[in-house]
């Protein structure tokens, strides 16, 4: 099936769309030209617990050209939830004005619409609230005593963690904490809604259009067919557009209200309080091992915070029960109920934020035995997940070690922190183990082809979404490789809900799901054009020929990917390695990057360049999460003090340094037949880790609270045994 | 005729208006790929794809006629806004922003709203050749001055150096900074020739024009335009590219069979 | 927004005339646009006063320079005789905000741009600048980004401007226009004030003032000079904390010293009495640390800022020492 073949997969081809982003073609949530639409302002209460005793809308009413306040007393009926603190999905309901309890600060309790944006977001000021305030639980510190077993808890042990703890030579007890964070994607969250005649019509910035779909039927009560979801392009998600947020269903019962299409956009500042985050994790870790680095005990216990009416939990322990061959393994999850909103998946959840426990750990660890922390590493490999007690389908954790010891000149790091320095500056050497779950998902697709002055070309249909990780092209590469067509050939059309059903872009699961769902509907149709013709299975045909012999100048095909028998059997994994040299000023305490090495074994890679922007990205973001991000809660009123992109401080380019990626050859025919595996969450996984140890090396102090800020490390001690 | 008609009729005849030819330069599509594409293009997609492309009131670069804005505004201002080298007239709310006139009332959306305070620069556009935020501007001020957007970069269907460096170096990933990127790019490009300095320049004393900027330099001075997604490495290099001729590419690599072999686990 | 009015003032005296106490000049709009989209200012007018005709920047008869109010930051901290003679403007100028902001940002609104404290951004909580008498959130709140010294039971917020920190080192005066036509001097030390009981106020400028200039001193830090600001990102962040530096030196010895800090205080911190210390002395870093401890011996911490003190003695010494560094 090799006949042509112009750009197939593997190869580093621009991104099939980029001509539309560098133009300001592309078209995001609200640039879609619908007509007549009205704006929309949410209202955000501003207490953290209590209830509404009042709302005066009547000065918002008579402000120019608005044309509806909707609010608790006037909102229609949605579906409510029907237990106590559901666990919070992807396709969660999403109920909102249908009561005048307020759960956490800057929870809506209204919507102004109005003829203009200027018109509506000043009309949304002149809505007043009455608030009957009651205390709320704002401190995890405070609430410990509140701290309960989640209903799917993610618990585990094996072996005796005492015993394991008792039978090491050295023993470590260190507790990191992570603060709260927030995805912040470029685009903000964005809706245009259109509610006509009983169907939905929804331009909306959402990473899984199918669920998004759900969630409005659900939430609505109506048929799922009723509603059109399309996101054609996602200015950035990170988790934050996994789940189909409120602002979606406040604008939709404001259009089904107004018989106007509606838009909405959530505010930055909103995007603090109603669009998810990254909640605040403590976790505690014992390590126990023997002189020779061999591991005897490890556990890792996280404490961390949900809202008050649902429930998410970030799985920080599981990176602990499958890491390293250890026979005595704890790990327990914790949540208290606060009155903040609930907490979602942020790029790699569990293992962003548990790495930077454990790789931390490690790290002190490996410095307690005075053993290299690569060599400690290596010498607790295990090929077994001990956890599943089933082999992983490929782990090159070590291949990463060694190949990126040796691309970064490991070997030039000195042992003793603050011995290696230039001028003002401490210099530090640092380094990770990283690995990713690989999911892979039932996708399905459909491909159009059609014979165009005697040529082949296709189109590719799937509901699938590019949040900027490359789908678009990596898919058309996957139709040109089995349809045997250049990639030129090929177009995309992604995001919306009338396309076959893939599970949209999260959780890493994107690229080995959408290709692989391409390439079965591309087999499909070769087979059917084949077996139609009698031509033998293995004959290698050109798709034009192949339409010429069946008469045909047009055909369609679906087809539908889903793992294997084979697949349940292993556990399928990405490793990876990352290397930091950081320099931190020895009087102002400020960091910079020096430079990162980056080591990824992620199955087959699609198209390098979009990998390689995949992983810059997570180093990116992992730089943020070790050095400047962080959202503070206010302690005595509950609000988040940081409330702004002026005081979360995401990392800006002087931020980040050289970086150098190295992919290792690996086809996981396991993880699925393209051998693909998930690289977008591989990238941030322990990067905040390699920094610290880094920070570490550099300056003798351990930092275990992110982000490592410079107030922070001018006040920090020297750790003990480190010499000044 | 219906919309579909008018569509179908445009998918068989390749006839284009000349807003549409003109996407399709932007898009770089010639005559032949121009059909090719409208073939390609399947008929449920319409409404979103033929969105994106071709209501001809959406594409102006050339800031096309919208139908003037019939609702009774309190404060309006009547304001000629001469935006990539054509003047539209338009009756605004004074507290409309430059932002805002331009995505909402001009559908020039290719300049972003990423925070709508002046903490990320997804809005920078070029005003008399600056580089300024359109979010913090109001477009009450703007009268008299030459705006340029990311929609009047190109010329002719040739993208500007910059659009093209971006692309080829994949200086973006969800796109959404990356209007403001290539516009504080162009401006920065000479901003250097002018010989302007920044905070991390070595000796602020010591002034000459047409600097070569280091990285670190040019790092610093990208630093108002949040990325998200992290493509920092990427633009830095593709704005290198067009600045200094410097042909370095991202750095990946594939480790090579020796390079397994002698780090298998022994 | 609030509705307002838009004049677009063609020449000062239509800008002067248009003016009500509750209209606000418009220089870049940068933080004025902002904090009305936040709901803190509420002008009924707006009059553009950014394209006027104080753009200039030329020596002044006292052997100094004068600077249009109504230049931008960039063309301010670029210009040839700002870049030669007062490299410590264009320096503390340069590390403020982006190029963006930079380039819509004038002199007279820099001088007048508000704190960032997050209670006053935010109408839902107390704060005594933005509503008075409604109480300081920050006080018994965060306070990790506030004041160390000079502040009130009422506010303790701190001046958020660079370019600030820049003139109070060395050595300013602003000119305005009064309502009726007459000009007004302003010595830089006397242009911002503490909070006291009336922390809404954060500046001596009467009502309608307008700036139209600043007049620097005879250039004496040319050669040494350093602008240090230390911030949680490495650019497109306030300071934490930051100290412009300038020296003067003849036959190794220290001639005149500017030192000023910011954010540490409602207005850029001056160090009169280090600044005199200094002088005479011979510049090594156990001068620096003893001009330090000298510095920040009266500083006042609270419960989230306690590493101000610390952080503001490192940076002393480290700017004062890049500054004595610099070959000339
Ligand atoms: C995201 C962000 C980051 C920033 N970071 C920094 C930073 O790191 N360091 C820093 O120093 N600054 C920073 N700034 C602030 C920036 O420097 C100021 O906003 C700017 O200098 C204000 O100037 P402007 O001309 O835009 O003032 P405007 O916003 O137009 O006006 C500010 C005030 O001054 C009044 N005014 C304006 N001109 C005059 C005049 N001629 N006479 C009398 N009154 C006048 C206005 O009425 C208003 O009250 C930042 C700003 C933003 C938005
Ligand atoms: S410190 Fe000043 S600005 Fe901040 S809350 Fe207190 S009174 Fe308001
Ligand atoms: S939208 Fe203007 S700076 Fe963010
Ligand atoms: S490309 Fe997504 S924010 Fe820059």
């Amino acid at each position: 099936m090799k006949t042509i073949k112009a750009s197939g997969i593997g190869k580093p081809i621009d991104r099939i769309e980029g001509r539309l982003k560098v133009t300001g073609m592309a078209k995001y949530a609200t640039e879609f030209p619908v007509e007549n639409k009205v704006y929309a302002q949410a209202v955000n209460s501003t207490i953290a617990k209590g209830e509404i005793v009042s709302i005066d809308t009547s000065e918002a009413e008579k402000a120019a050209g608005v044309l509806a306040v909707l609010t608790h007393k006037n909102a229609e009926k949605l579906k409510a939830f029907e237990e106590e603190m559901p666990e919070l999905g992807t396709t969660t309901i999403a109920p909102v004005l249908q009561s005048n309890k307020v759960h956490y600060y800057g929870e809506y309790v209204g919507l102004v619409v109005a003829e203009t944006f200027e018109q509506a977001t000043y009309a949304a000021k002149l809505v007043k609230v009455k608030y009957k305030e009651e205390t709320p639980d704002i401190h995890l510190d405070k609430s410990r005593a509140k701290a309960y077993k989640p209903t799917e808890s993610s618990d585990f042990s094996r072996g005796d963690m005492d015993a394991g703890m008792a039978a090491a030579d050295q023993t470590l007890e260190a507790t990191y904490n992570t603060p709260i964070e927030h995805h912040h994607p470029m685009e903000l969250h964005a809706v245009i809604a259109s509610w006509n005649n009983g169907k939905v019509l929804a331009y909306t910035s959402q990473q899984m259009v199918d669920n998004s779909t759900i969630v409005i039927s659900d939430t609505f009560q109506i048929p799922k067919k009723d509603v059109r979801v399309v996101a054609a392009f996602v200015g950035g998600g990170f988790g934050s557009k996994l789940n189909t947020d409120r602002h979606v269903i406040l604008a939709l019962m404001a259009s089904k209200k107004l018989g106007k299409p509606v838009q909405l956009t959530v505010t930055r500042n909103q995007m603090f309080t109603n669009t998810g985050m990254r909640q605040h994790n403590e976790q505690n870790m014992r390590i126990g091992a023997k002189k020779d680095g061999t591991l005897t005990a490890l556990s890792h216990e996280t404490l961390s915070h949900t809202s008050t009416f649902q429930e998410y939990q970030e799985p920080c322990g599981n990176v602990s029960k499958m890491l390293y061959k250890v026979p005595n393994n704890l790990i327990k999850h914790r949540l208290i109920p606060l009155n903040f909103q609930t907490p979602c998946s942020m790029r790699a959840p569990g293992e962003a934020t548990g790495s930077f426990a454990l790789e931390s750990a490690m790290d002190e660890m490996a410095w307690k035995l005075k053993m290299d922390p690569i060599d400690f590493r290596i010498k607790n490999d295990t090929q077994i997940d001990l956890s599943e007690e089933r082999p992983f389908s490929s782990r090159l954790l070590i291949e990463c070690l060694r190949i990126g010891a040796e691309k970064f000149g490991w070997k030039e790091r000195k042992m003793e922190p603050r011995t290696n320095t230039n001028g003002n500056w401490l210099i530090g050497y640092g380094v990770s183990a990283a690995s990713r779950e690989a999911p892979y998902k039932k996708t399905s697709s459909k491909v159009i082809i059609s014979l165009e002055e005697g040529k082949a070309i296709a189109t590719i249909q799937m509901d699938a979404t590019d949040i900027g990780t490359g789908s678009y092209t990596i898919i058309a590469q996957t139709a040109s490789e089995y349809l045997g067509i250049p990639t030129e050939d090929v177009t995309v059309e992604l995001g919306d809900s009338n396309y076959p059903v893939t599970p949209g872009s999260g959780g890493s699961w994107g690229a080995a799901s959408y290709c692989n769902g391409a390439r079965a509907a591309c087999e499909n149709a070769i087979a059917e054009l084949k077996r139609k013709k009698n031509i033998p299975e293995g004959e290698e045909i050109a798709l034009a020929d192949l339409l010429k012999q069946n008469d045909l100048t047009k055909f369609e095909a679906e087809g539908t990917a889903e793992p294997s028998e084979e697949f349940e059997k292993y556990s399928v994994f990405s490793f990876g390695a990352n290397f930091s040299e950081v320099w931190v000023d020895k009087d102002t305490g400020m960091s910079r990057i020096k430079r990162m090495v980056n080591v990824g074994s992620a199955g087959k890679i699609l198209n390098p360049k979009t990998a390689y922007g995949q992983i810059i990205g997570g180093l990116t973001m992992g730089v943020g999460m070790a050095l400047t991000e962080q959202t503070k809660i206010e302690p005595n009123f509950g609000n988040f003090i940081t409330r702004s992109f002026a005081d979360y401080h995401a990392p800006v380019n002087l931020d980040m340094a050289n970086v150098e990626v190295i992919f290792l050859p690996e086809e996981d025919k396991i993880a699925n037949k393209m051998g693909v595996k998930g690289i977008g969450e591989l990238g941030i996984t322990s990067v905040a880790a390699s920094i610290a140890n880094a920070i570490f090396n550099a300056t003798g102090k351990r930092m275990r609270d992110l982000p490592i800020t410079p107030e922070k490390l001018i006040m920090a001690k020297l750790e003990p045994g480190v010499e000044s | 005729m219906t919309e579909m008609e008018v569509w179908n009729n445009k998918r068989e005849l390749g006839n284009l208006s000349e807003d549409e030819r003109k996407i399709f330069d932007q898009l770089g599509l010639n005559e032949s790929s121009r059909r090719k594409f409208l073939k390609g293009i399947s008929a449920t997609s319409l409404s979103v794809w033929a969105a994106t492309y071709f209501p001809p009131e959406v594409f102006a670069s050339a800031a096309a006629a919208l139908p003037d804005n019939p609702i009774k505004l309190v404060n309006e201002v009547k304001v000629n806004l001469r935006i990539n080298e054509s003047v539209k007239s338009l009756n605004l709310d004074s507290r409309t922003t430059l932002l805002d006139a331009l995505r909402e009332r001009l559908a020039l959306t290719g300049t972003k709203k990423g925070c709508d305070h002046g903490q990320c620069g997804a809005c920078t556009v070029l005003v008399d050749g600056k580089r300024k935020l359109s979010c913090l501007t109001l477009a009450a001020s703007c009268e008299g001055k030459e705006i340029t957007t990311i929609e009047g970069l190109a010329e002719n269907g040739e993208l500007h150096a910059i659009q093209k460096a971006f692309l080829e170096h994949d200086g973006f990933q969800c796109g959404y900074c990356t209007p403001g990127q290539i516009c504080s790019s162009v401006a920065l490009l000479e901003e250097a020739k002018r010989g302007e300095a920044s905070y991390v320049t070595d000796d602020l004393r010591e002034i000459t024009k047409d600097l070569t900027l280091s990285e670190e330099e040019i790092r610093e001075r990208m630093s108002g335009n949040i990325c998200r997604c992290g493509a920092y490495n990427n633009i830095v290099q593709a704005f290198k590219e067009v600045h200094s001729s410097d042909d370095e590419m991202p750095t990946w690599e594939f480790a090579t069979p020796e390079q397994m072999e002698n780090a298998k686990s022994s | 927004m609030r509705p307002f009015t838009y004049t677009g003032a063609k020449n000062k005296e239509q800008a002067l005339q248009s003016y009500s106490p509750t209209s606000h000049y418009l220089g870049g709009g940068t933080n004025l646009l902002d904090l009305m989209k936040e709901d803190v200012e509420r002008p009924d007018q707006l009059i553009e006063v950014a394209s006027l005709d104080y753009k200039k920047i030329f020596q002044n008869d006292k052997g100094g320079l004068t600077i249009g109010g109504m230049l931008s930051n960039s063309e301010t901290a670029n210009h040839p005789e700002v870049r030669k003679n007062y490299p410590l403007l264009s320096m503390s100028m340069l590390s403020a905000a982006t190029a963006q902001i930079r380039n819509m940002a004038t002199n007279g609104g820099n001088l007048l741009q508000r704190t960032r404290c997050p209670y006053f951004f935010e109408a839902s909580m107390p704060c005594n600048k933005r509503e008075p008498g409604s109480g300081c959130g920050a006080i018994k709140g965060m306070n990790s980004l506030h004041a160390i010294f000079g502040y009130s039971d009422s506010c303790i917020a701190v001046h958020p401007s660079d370019m600030c920190v820049g003139l109070a080192a060395l050595g300013a005066t602003v000119e305005v226009q009064k309502p009726d036509g007459s000009t007004r001097i302003i010595a830089f030390d006397d242009f911002h004030r503490l909070p006291g009981s009336q922390p809404e106020k954060d500046t001596n400028l009467m009502p309608g003032e307008l700036i139209t200039a600043i007049h620097l001193e005879r250039p004496e830090f040319s050669e040494h000079y350093y602008y240090l600001k230390i911030r949680e990102r490495s650019s497109y962040a306030f300071a934490l904390i930051s100290v412009a530096a300038g020296l003067q030196l003849k036959g190794g010895e220290i001639t005149k010293a500017g030192l000023a800090m910011g954010g540490v205080a409602h207005k850029p911190w001056k160090f009169k009495e280090v600044e005199k210390f200094l002088v005479g002395k011979k510049p090594d870093e156990s001068i620096f640390e003893a001009a330090a401890e000298l510095a920040m011996k009266d500083a006042k911490p609270f419960e989230g800022n306690t590493y101000k003190v610390e952080m503001g003695k490192k940076a002393i010494v480290r700017a004062l020492s890049q500054a004595y560094a610099r070959k000339s």
